[in-house]
């Protein structure tokens, strides 16, 4: 939590200050991104990209199932 | 009926912070008498939706009824997968049908993709707000 004490100090900063202060916070967040993919780690994708031919067949098996609801 | 319904991003891990935040959807899944209650990961890199083989079970499907086979890809293309059919209620919206790529994997999410999720639903996501907003299609008269 931002304390009010921390907001006032800022805003009595000087210009290049201030500066400085918001270049090391983006530093700070960029880092932390890196840091979120950790190397030597697995990293599982569970997403079924590009299964046409499943995608294919479960349409056609939707379909048929329809047809014969409304048969 | 309500046209569109608006869901809050759910954290994945809590000490990943916003990095985790993912799009669940929560829903019901019916099949026969059984209801439990679902939550669905987003997913339109997805080529179709995927159930995962604990969900089946919990729905009442017999694997060895199931016999229409499937071959998925990446990290499920190592599991056998067969087609099933569930109904499903999301929000305040009419219940529809969908169709699942019912998995052996266990631990893996319930999946919403393309086939046929996304046929049925619009969805609009609003990363930087941590929300997403579900409606049905449009029918065209």
């Amino acid at each position: 939590m931002v304390s009010s004490k921390l907001i006032s100090t800022l805003r009595e900063l000087s210009r290049s200050d201030k500066f400085y202060i918001m270049q090391f916070l983006i530093s700070e967040l960029a880092q932390q991104e890196t840091e979120l993919i950790k190397p030597e780690q697995a990293y599982p994708v569970w997403s079924p990209y590009g299964a046409d031919e499943a995608a294919d067949t479960m349409l056609k098996a939707l379909q048929a199932t329809k047809a014969q609801n409304h048969a | 009926m309500p046209n569109t319904e608006r869901y809050p991003f759910l954290a994945g891990d809590a000490t990943l912070g916003e990095a985790s935040f993912r799009p669940y959807l929560p829903f019901t899944l019916v099949h026969q008498q059984v209801s439990i209650a679902a939550s669905g990961l987003l997913d339109t890199g997805a080529s179709v939706n995927v159930l995962p083989y604990s969900t089946g079970v919990e729905l009442g499907y017999n694997w060895e009824r199931q016999t229409t086979a499937l071959s998925l890809t990446g990290n499920l293309a190592q599991y056998e997968a067969r087609v099933v059919l569930a109904q499903a209620v999301v929000g305040q919206f009419e219940t529809i049908q969908l169709v699942f790529a019912w998995t052996q994997a266990t631990n893996v999410p319930l999946i919403l993709g393309q086939v046929n999720f996304f046929m049925e639903f619009d969805v609009c996501f609003y990363r930087s707000q941590l929300e997403f907003a579900v409606s049905p299609k449009a029918l065209l008269e």
